[in-house]
């Protein structure tokens, strides 16, 4: 991470400019005339210059926020057309919605040595309505080729003036020269939060500003050479790591006038949330929960018995709509009729329910992995609710939109970090820590006949347990039996089933366990009166996923998993072992994980029992490269063959009897 | 089969549409009740849902105006039938949505939610590639919160343009889903408005048919759910449909009336074609001068064709009657951008400013081959633009959204199929090249050094030509990054492969690939006591098996074939000598033919290896015995061979 660090900061102070003029029109022939990015050759496009300015403006009596961009793109390529097409989306609610305007764009192509200006006609820009939310304005550049430049600045003007959108410095294709700049007006604070693995600071001043009357606090950022933003596997969210600065409103002072304070801390947004009516007024109004849930709780006592069937009522009587939330779209009562809703109908009905059966039960409020990472106190940023309930000294979180979900056992995209307790009745507020995923156990159990032309028959026996099971659930529901038979021969590759058994893969609790007999044809080779076979045959594990030379972000394997393999192969008559794979065991550092292979014979029976362990959910980049190697030498020892000759004549038969 | 036809006199006509019409109200009302509690199993066999009514009424009321009234109820039995359940209207500015609107019943037939037009959700039709479109759709996607449940649809829509009257009825509407009632209704006002149909698959299934002189309908009832297996012909190839087509229309303020392919050929050429190739006089002169001392016609289309390919890219914009009428010639050269209609018609334009023909072609583009229907001329088929250009007696084709492929080669999008060539005069069915079998040809060349450790090194020399060159000459624009990975998973039997160079020679002339690639490997070969044992051939090994079905039912399709052809020298480490070679195995069959062998000459292993498939219709029962053959392909693939130190 230093090292990285550092890189960045020398191509900062060693940053390649000629004289540049950025004014809108002025494209220089040595712009045109580059081939290739100068750092990033590979680059299909580069942003030369981005300038965005985000200011308050108040006309004729309302204020808006606008944002003025001008940018400059140099393609290089033909994979680089894409960015000669400009998308800009404009939020939009029932009332009010953002707006573009002042679109100029102009296309310089170097045609005979001559600079060739095409500009954008407005009929070509298009504007449609993509969704309820949002429309969009579109349009895309004329007389593009391989080596134009293209140019475009407009303004957006919004209404939503406490809404700052984030600031994207890093692009999928390298930016030489960024420059943005906002302007707030003094005494509205906003937290500015830097995200991503660059470094760099904005400078701030406070000036007068005559058209609006006040002093603001100008922030500018001036980057340069900022590079590409490269897609890596097992990644939680590449935005999180995209460099940029997030944008809150934490508090207002203005000296005799209003002084209100948002969310600073934690607990402040806890607190807010906690305020607002969906939390403060319905979570506790039971009188609609029909007399179902009385028949279902009629004699219990035991807090967790009870909890447990609430949850599994929830999840039972409940669909959730696939939309997020933290606040409700329905509110309880409609939930509960039409037995759906969002993921706040859903948790909250959950809270609101055991609640009602005397559990102390409370709301949760994240932001799932897909959303974003919570790195700093947000109320905007938050967009998932989940159950929590405390029994004696132990603590449950429920997710009830998934069916397999269980006590403790949540999607994966709820892990992330931290998340808000909010428990009005006994105002606690509090930033908490969310549980971690559980190990998920995977026992394999194989047992193989070889035959002398071969093939293997065998029995196959797996028991999956925490997210394993969840996953293998899902998989299952979701496909008919003969599609997910096809998919199974396809997984574990070369091999026939049959008499294929599974058991509790319809419930969420507990493990699933699945049996089938297998035959595989060419399951081990024959050469020269010799076979060659790996123990672990169609179970081992092929493929490296990290092939990258080097990492920055996390690598987010989900949850922790152990396999366990245990393996009995009988080898055929007239053969004998001639020699295995040696017994090892390898350690990952910081315990991260344990890989053991063990190998032993007895008689015509060879043995087989093999752990493989990766002990985190989330590591660290700095151990990126020693994970890597870990799984390269797994595969190294998992493709190791177990050799058998054939017995010869009298003589040799005899010798081998002795040898045993 | 059981088609009724009805020839019926004036006043035996109006009685019996009387009669149908009662009947029709009879049963829609008792039809009301959608439970789904008794369902039968022929229906729910192989099913994720069932069309238990698709009623369709087209009025063609005059040459300009028809409506549509569409009633759609369908039972979704699990999760994955989810997927039918989706509500969607289609329309633009000429086609109106009147009305729409969703029901949805629970298990027992109880209507459970109410879903009206302002409920729906309204969005434009766009897509990734398309910058913009006039074509929206209003669509309501339910949440089951139980299964099974059924979700009815009604809408009625009405255009001017009878020309979009809908070319199909689909009595099934996919696979894994049956039939329970499908029915389609076409009423026209007058004789002359009277479509053309064409049955389609409808042997056997006991498919009504009733026909007046103002008149024509159809219904099923009780088709099966077909289950999708890979390979298999496409789902129209095989489920009962009719294909419809008008006469006498009106499109966009045009009037039409077909009777055959040229009829069309020229109602398209004199109507959305003619005049759309103009273009200003100094592009005139830019395109002469491109070819200034080139006197052979096809020389001028390569050259304009290189131009057009370097100045100008793919965005699709969608207005008006752009659907099916290119933007102009002029406007395309202005903005350098144009969907196919366009840069086809740009191209055209260019080549006719310096005396080349060339004829606009509309084709169904896509891996899977389609053909137009040569007797069924009609607007619907198709969904691309190439240009045809004829010279020597011979077509040769170019797709002008391609900014990379060589003059006249089409690859598998728009390969050995019948497409519909519009020439100023009329039109005509004709068949595009075809590239067949041993013309899809991939050599590889190359030598390999095994060290003592496990690790291999060696080069690799790859050549395609057809359809493979066609897979493969894209490699050329990727970046390092994209092309090791493409090297990584191409040879995914290597694990730790490193890309230490690569060479690509793309000579678009010969329209032949030429790949050299350095790689090494550690681990290659597993180390046993004193012996290596590695799968010789390192660099194509088969890795397609096709799917098993325990019950395989419908047949299968090999649309394109190949060849494959390799020889590789493997160098042993110092001090080893060959103790097993893997047998010689030659193999040939229906499908084809597979051959590997290997020699040891001096010191060294050389092993051949020659992998042909032919193109082919086969019946289900074969499919195991062509599974069979690729199985034993890649297992005679990953023969080991052993060396021992000696």
């Amino acid at each position: 991470m230093v090292r990285k660090l550092l890189i960045i900061a020398l191509i900062f102070n060693f940053s390649i400019t000629f004289a540049q003029d950025y004014e809108f029109g002025k494209v220089s022939k040595e712009e045109l005339l580059e081939k290739e990015h100068p750092l990033e050759k590979d680059a299909h496009a580069a942003i030369l210059y981005r300038n965005q300015n985000t200011y308050y403006y108040s006309g004729s009596g309302y204020a808006n926020l606008i944002t003025e961009v001008h940018e400059r793109i140099k393609i290089y390529s033909k994979d680089g057309f894409d960015y000669a097409t400009e998308v800009i989306n404009l939020y939009k609610n029932r009332t009010e919605t953002e707006s573009v305007s002042k679109i100029t764009a102009n296309t310089y192509t170097l045609e005979d040595g001559k600079v060739v200006v095409s500009k954008l006609d407005k009929n070509q820009v298009f504007e449609s309505e993509l969704s309820y939310n949002f429309n969009q304005k579109k349009f895309t550049m004329p007389n593009v080729k391989e080596g134009s430049v293209i140019e475009f600045k407009y303004k957006i003007t919004s209404p939503f003036i406490w809404n700052i959108d984030d600031f994207r410095f890093q692009h999928n294709i390298p930016v030489k020269k960024m420059i943005a700049e906002i302007r707030t007006p003094k005494g509205f604070n906003f937290k500015q939060t830097h995200k991503g693995f660059l470094f760099f600071r904005p400078k701030t001043i406070t000036k007068r500003d005559n058209r609006v009357g006040m002093d603001m606090v100008v922030s500018t950022y001036d980057l340069t050479n900022v590079p590409s933003l490269k897609e890596e596997s097992h990644v939680d969210n590449i935005n999180n790591y995209r460099a940029g600065i997030m944008f809150e409103l934490v508090s207002i002072n203005i000296p005799g006038g209003i002084n209100k304070s948002y969310a600073q801390t934690w607990e402040d947004v806890a607190k807010i949330i906690g305020n607002s009516s969906d939390y403060k007024n319905q979570l506790d109004r039971t009188g609609s929960f029909d007399d179902e849930l009385d028949v279902l709780l009629k004699d219990k006592t035991d807090k967790f018995e009870i909890t447990k069937l609430i949850f599994d009522y929830v999840k039972k009587t409940t669909e959730w709509n696939g939309i997020d939330g933290k606040y409700f779209q329905n509110g309880l009562k409609k939930t509960l009729k039409e037995k759906k809703g969002n993921v706040a109908d859903i948790n909250l009905l959950l809270v609101a329910m055991l609640r009602y059966a005397g559990v102390k039960a409370n709301p949760v409020v994240i932001s799932t992995k897909d959303n974003s990472f919570p790195f700093f106190p947000t109320l905007e940023r938050l967009n998932y609710v989940v159950a929590h309930a405390q029994i004696g000294d132990n603590q449950y979180f429920m997710d009830a939109t998934e069916e397999f979900s269980d006590l403790n056992l949540l999607p994966v995209k709820d892990y992330n970090w931290k998340g808000l307790l909010v428990d009005n009745d006994n105002m606690v507020w509090r930033h908490i820590d969310l549980i971690s995923p559980q190990k998920a156990i995977n026992n394999y159990m194989l047992k193989v006949e070889l035959l002398s032309d071969g093939t293997l028959n065998g029995n196959y026996k797996a028991r999956f347990t925490n997210h394993t099971a969840y996953d293998f659930r899902k998989d299952y529901e979701d496909k008919s039996m003969e599609e997910f038979l096809v998919d199974r021969e396809s997984r574990f590759s070369g091999i026939e089933i049959s008499n294929y058994e599974v058991k509790n893969a319809e419930t969420y609790a507990g493990p699933v366990s699945e049996a089938f007999d297998f035959n595989f044809d060419n399951g081990a080779d024959i050469v020269n009166d010799k076979i060659y076979i790996s123990p672990l045959s169609f179970l081992k594990m092929d493929e490296n996923p990290f092939k990258a030379e080097e990492r920055e972000y996390p690598i987010d394997f989900g949850y922790p998993f152990n396999n366990k393999y245990f393996v009995t192969i009988n080898i055929p008559e007239n053969f004998e072992v001639e020699s295995i794979p040696e017994t090892i065991l390898m350690k990952l550092p910081e315990n991260l994980g344990e890989f053991k292979y063990m190998m032993n014979q007895k008689g015509d029976k060879i043995q087989l029992s093999a752990n493989f362990e990766v002990n985190k959910a989330i590591i660290g980049p700095q151990n990126y490269l020693i994970l890597k190697e870990y799984f390269n030498q797994v595969i190294t020892k998992e493709v190791e063959q177990i050799v058998l000759s054939k017995i010869k004549g009298d003589e040799s038969a005899e010798s081998t009897v002795g040898g045993r | 089969m059981r088609v009724l036809t009805f020839q019926l006199d004036l006043p035996m006509r109006i009685y019996f549409l009387l009669f149908f019409s009662l009947v029709t109200i009879v049963l829609t009302a008792q039809e009301e009740n959608y439970q789904s509690v008794l369902l039968d199993k022929e229906l729910t066999n192989n099913a994720d849902a069932i069309l238990r009514l698709d009623e369709l009424v087209v009025d063609l009321k005059s040459r300009d105006a028809m409506t549509e009234r569409r009633k759609k109820v369908i039972t979704v039995l699990n999760k994955m039938g989810d997927r039918f359940a989706f509500c969607i209207v289609g329309y633009d500015n000429s086609r109106k949505i009147k009305n729409v609107q969703a029901l949805v019943y629970d298990v027992s037939g109880r209507q459970i939610d109410k879903i009206k037009q302002n409920k729906f959700q309204d969005v434009s039709a766009v897509d990734g590639s398309t910058l913009y479109s006039d074509s929206r759709y209003k669509y309501y996607s339910y949440t089951p919160t139980q299964y099974p449940y059924t979700v009815e649809l009604v809408y009625e829509t009405e255009t001017k343009n009878t020309g979009e009257l809908r070319s199909q009825w689909t009595f099934m509407n996919d696979f894994k889903m049956s039939t329970e009632k499908s029915k389609i209704e076409i009423n026209f006002n007058s004789p002359d408005l009277r479509p053309v149909v064409k049955e389609m698959n409808l042997d056997g299934l006991g498919i009504e048919k009733d026909e007046s002189a103002s008149s024509i309908s159809y219904r099923a009832s009780h088709l099966s759910a077909i289950h999708n297996e890979s390979m298999s012909p496409s789902f129209l190839e095989i489920a009962p449909h009719i294909k419809i087509r008008p006469v006498t229309f009106q499109y966009e303020g045009y009037e039409a009336n077909i009777s055959d392919w040229n009829d069309l050929g020229r109602w398209m050429s004199v109507n959305l074609l003619a005049g759309r190739d103009e273009l200003s006089e100094a592009t005139k002169r830019m395109a002469r001068s491109l070819v200034q001392g080139v006197d052979d016609d096809l020389e001028k289309a390569k050259i304009i064709y290189k131009y057009v390919q370097d100045n100008t890219r793919y965005i699709s914009v969608q207005v008006g009657i752009g659907g099916m009428q290119p933007i102009s010639a002029i406007e395309v050269d202005r903005v350098k951008y144009g969907d196919c209609k366009g840069l086809s018609n740009y191209t055209m334009a260019l080549l006719k400013t310096v005396g080349v023909n060339a004829y606009y072609t509309h084709v169904e583009a896509g891996h899977e081959k389609v053909d137009f229907d040569e007797d069924f001329p009609d607007l619907a088929q198709g969904n691309h633009v190439i240009l045809a250009i004829p010279y020597e007696n011979k077509y040769y084709w170019i797709d002008c959204t391609s900014q990379s492929h060589p003059f006249g080669f089409i690859g598998d999008f728009t390969d050995g199929r019948k497409v519909f060539m519009i020439k100023p005069d009329g039109g005509e069915i004709v068949t595009t090249t075809s590239y067949i079998d041993e013309q899809n040809y991939q050599g590889t060349d190359g030598n390999y050094t095994i060290n003592d450790d496990g690790s291999i090194s060696g080069s690799i020399d790859i050549q395609t030509k057809g359809i493979q060159y066609d897979n493969r000459f894209g490699l050329e624009e990727q970046s390092q990054e994209k092309i090791a990975k493409y090297y990584q998973n191409y040879w995914e039997n290597i694990n730790n492969l490193n890309i230490k160079t690569y060479h690509f020679d793309n000579n678009r002339d010969t329209i032949i690939f030429k790949e050299s690639v350095s790689v090494s490997a550690t681990n290659y070969a597993s180390k046993i006591g004193d012996r290596l044992l590695f799968v010789a051939n390192a660099f194509n090994s088969n890795k397609y098996t096709p799917k098993r079905y325990r019950n395989r039912k419908l047949p299968f399709h090999i649309q394109r074939g190949f060849l494959d052809e390799d020889e590789i020298a493997i160098k042993l480490p110092q001090g080893y000598k060959i103790e097993a070679l893997p047998e010689n195995i030659v193999i040939e069959n229906n499908f084809g033919s597979y051959s590997c062998s290997y020699e040891e000459v001096s010191g060294e292993i050389i092993y051949r290896r020659r992998f042909f498939v032919g193109n082919g219709k086969y019946s289900n029962n074969e499919y195991e015995a062509f599974r069979k053959f690729m199985k034993d392909v890649t297992k005679w693939d990953n023969s080991k061979t052993v060396i021992v130190k000696s």
